[in-house]
This record gives C-alpha cells, structure tokens and sequence, in this order.
C-alpha cells in the first residue's frame, strides 16, 4: 500500500521531468539544425553593423578593409551591398595607386574599370563617392 | 511408481490405478500439494500481471526519459560541434574545386592582388596547411601579414572630410606593428622564401608594401630602409607626424 502511495507522485515527477527535457531537446534540436545549416560560401564573416559606422564616422579606409571579403567571392545580403559596394570602392581606389606605382598597368586599369562600375551601379550615393575621391586623393602626402 | 493392487505402471499424481481402477490413497498427499502449488502458481501470475500493468505508466515514462536525454546528449554535441562539422564539409568542398580554385587564385596573383586573393582564399575556406593547397602556405603566411598591413595603412590614410576618429595615436602603432611585421616575416624568412614554388609572387608583393610605404606615407627606398631601422619610438613620431597631423590639416 505504501509502495502504492509513493508511485503515484514518483509518476508525476517523472512526467514533469519529461515535459521539460522534451521542451529542451526541441530547443537544442532547432538550434543544433540551424548550426549545420551553411553554404560552401561564408556569409557571416563582416558585420554590416560596423560597416555603417564607420561610414556615418567618414572613416573610408576602414570601410574598405571591411569590404575585402567581396572582392574574394563573398555575397552581402541584399540590404547590406551597398555598403560593401562602398567598401570596395575605397579599397580599390587605395590599390589602384598601388598597382601603378609597381607598374602593373593593367591591373589598375581594371581598378579603374571597377570604380566606374560601381558608381554607376549605385549613382544615389554620389555624395558619398565625392568625399571617398576626396580622402583618397588627401591620403597622398604631398 | 506401482499399483499394490495388480503391479501395473501409475503416476504420481494418479487418483485411480488406470489398469485395475483402484483408489490410490498413497500419493493423496502429493496430490494435495500439487493443487496447493497450482493455486499458488496461479495467485503469483495474477499479482504479477497486476503489478506489471500498474507499472506500465511508470516503464514508459522512465523509457521516453532516457531517450529524451540520449537525444538532447546527441542534439548538444551537434550544438558545439557543428563549427567543425561546417568547416570539414567546407575544407572538403575546397578540395573538391581543386582545379576551379586553382585557376581563380593564380588569376589573382597574376594581377598581383593580393588582399584579393586572401579574401578569396578566406571566403573559399581553403585550407593551406593541407593537400592539395599546401604548397601555398608560406605564400599565404607572408599574405596575412601584407593583408594586415594594407588593411592597417589603408584604416589611418583615408579619411573623410568631417571624419571622426576616436584612437588616432592607438591606430597608428597598430599601423607601425603591421609595417614592422610584413618587413620582419619577409626578411626573416628570406630562405624559405628563395626556395619557394611562389617566390617570384612573395617578392612581388613586398614591392607593393614599399609602394605603399612610399605613397601613402611618403618613404622611398632609402628612407624606408633608415625607418625599419629607428627605434620604435622614432618610427612612433614619423607616423604620428605624417598621419595624425595630415588629417588635422585636412
């Protein structure tokens, strides 16, 4: 009779016990599917949130070694490639004076090639271009 | 066993001879614990079927409990395994693009873009301390210092015109650590270097970090040479005095 007592709360306890390891193992089960969900191309390297910041800051030298993965096959998200597009306009517009100077014309002529590119796929940004010319040209010691 | 009354063959539990149809009062007492065991025998098979149904709610809940825990126990070490799991899927699917990435990164080393080239190396996650792209290692190594030289040289030159910048004087030793860094892994490494299937790119692209130097911080070869050479708190004042107060001026 005293075994039966026991059993019943034993029961419920167990119960209980199982509910929350369900829910857990739901938890973890998503998350751990999540985790192995990936492409053969990482996405995940640069976080746009400093991209932006460092454009708001005008500091154009640091927004174009953020953007280096684009140039190396990496794809932003939508909302995010123009602020690398940016990026990488910086960024060639400081080796293009590089390659020049070591003599590979053709290189920086695709360099060139590239600028125009991009600020033709993104003519709103205009102003933005202005002021990256500008500290290019200002990054020369005269 | 015998029948006393003709000597033909009966069991043990037999109530009449079966040859001679006598009573057999012998083995009554057999019998009687016979039918006492048969009772008991059957009063435990009850209690056991009652017991065990009693205990059925008890066995399942005890069962979907250890499978619940092996399948979290499964779920958490996929949880902190899967950055290895992806980047072994990810190195294996390098290595099976061998000859595609082949092709893009000699175009890039071709066009001497070199940050180009880390970037893509990163991006493709292709292992260099591994077959088949090992024999890019060193070439890589002397790579993520250029990289950091030319991501660090690139952070304190280009400014806007109403740029803030909150560290000037921390950035700028950065930029001295990485300028400092490229030149010693070069010179330092000279003869693995001069054995190298990638030499010619190596020493190429030490020419581009002079060129850097000499465009954007105003060194030529001969100034270069005599700022390697200063102290450290030498070379401390030539960046500051051209970073610092170039960007104050503009």
């Amino acid at each position: 009779m005293k075994q039966k007592k026991t059993k019943k709360p034993i029961l419920i306890i167990a119960n209980i016990i199982n509910v929350i390891l369900a829910i857990a193992f739901l938890v973890v089960g998503v998350q751990a599917i999540e985790e192995l969900k990936f492409t053969y191309v990482e996405k995940d390297t640069i976080r746009p949130d400093s991209l932006r910041s460092y454009l708001e800051r005008e500091n154009y030298g640091t927004v174009a070694t953020l953007s280096h993965p684009i140039r190396g096959g990496y794809q932003p998200a939508e909302e995010d490639l123009d602020y690398f597009l940016l990026g990488e306009y910086a960024d060639l517009l400081f080796l293009k004076e590089v390659f020049a100077e070591t003599g590979k014309s053709q290189t920086a002529q695709d360099c060139e090639a590239r600028i125009s590119e991009i600020r033709a796929q993104i003519p709103e940004y205009a102003p933005i271009f202005d002021k990256i010319d500008l500290s290019a040209k200002n990054a020369i010691p005269e | 066993m015998k029948c006393i009354g003709c000597g033909g063959e009966i069991g043990l539990t037999d109530e009449f001879c079966p040859h001679c149809g006598r009573k057999i009062t012998e083995t009554a007492g057999f019998r009687a614990d016979l039918k006492g065991y048969q009772e008991k025998s059957e009063k435990t098979k009850k209690g056991l079927a009652k017991t065990l149904s009693e205990n059925v709610p008890m066995l399942i809940s005890v069962v979907v409990m250890v499978v619940l825990l092996i399948g979290l126990g499964i779920a958490s070490y996929i949880n902190e395994e899967a950055y290895h799991f992806r980047s072994d899927a990810l190195r294996k699917e390098a290595k099976k693009n061998y000859e595609t990435y082949s092709v893009e990164i000699q175009k890039y080393l071709d066009a001497g873009d070199y940050t180009g080239f880390a970037a893509f190396k990163e991006n493709h996650n292709i292992a260099e301390w591994e077959e088949p792209y090992d024999d890019l290692r060193l070439l890589w190594e002397i790579n993520e210092e250029y990289t950091s030289l030319v991501a660090n040289v690139e952070s304190v030159v280009m400014f806007g015109p109403e740029a803030r910048w909150y560290r000037p004087e921390m950035e700028v030793e950065y930029c001295q650590d990485a300028i400092r860094d490229f030149y010693h892994e070069y010179e330092y490494r000279q003869d693995e270097i001069e054995n190298d299937t990638y030499a010619a790119y190596i020493h190429d692209m030490k020419r581009e970090a002079d060129a850097i130097l000499k465009v954007y911080l105003g060194l030529d070869d001969e100034e270069r040479e005599a700022f390697l050479e200063s102290s450290d708190i030498e070379q401390r004042a030539y960046l500051e005095e051209v970073l610092i107060h170039e960007t104050e001026e503009n």
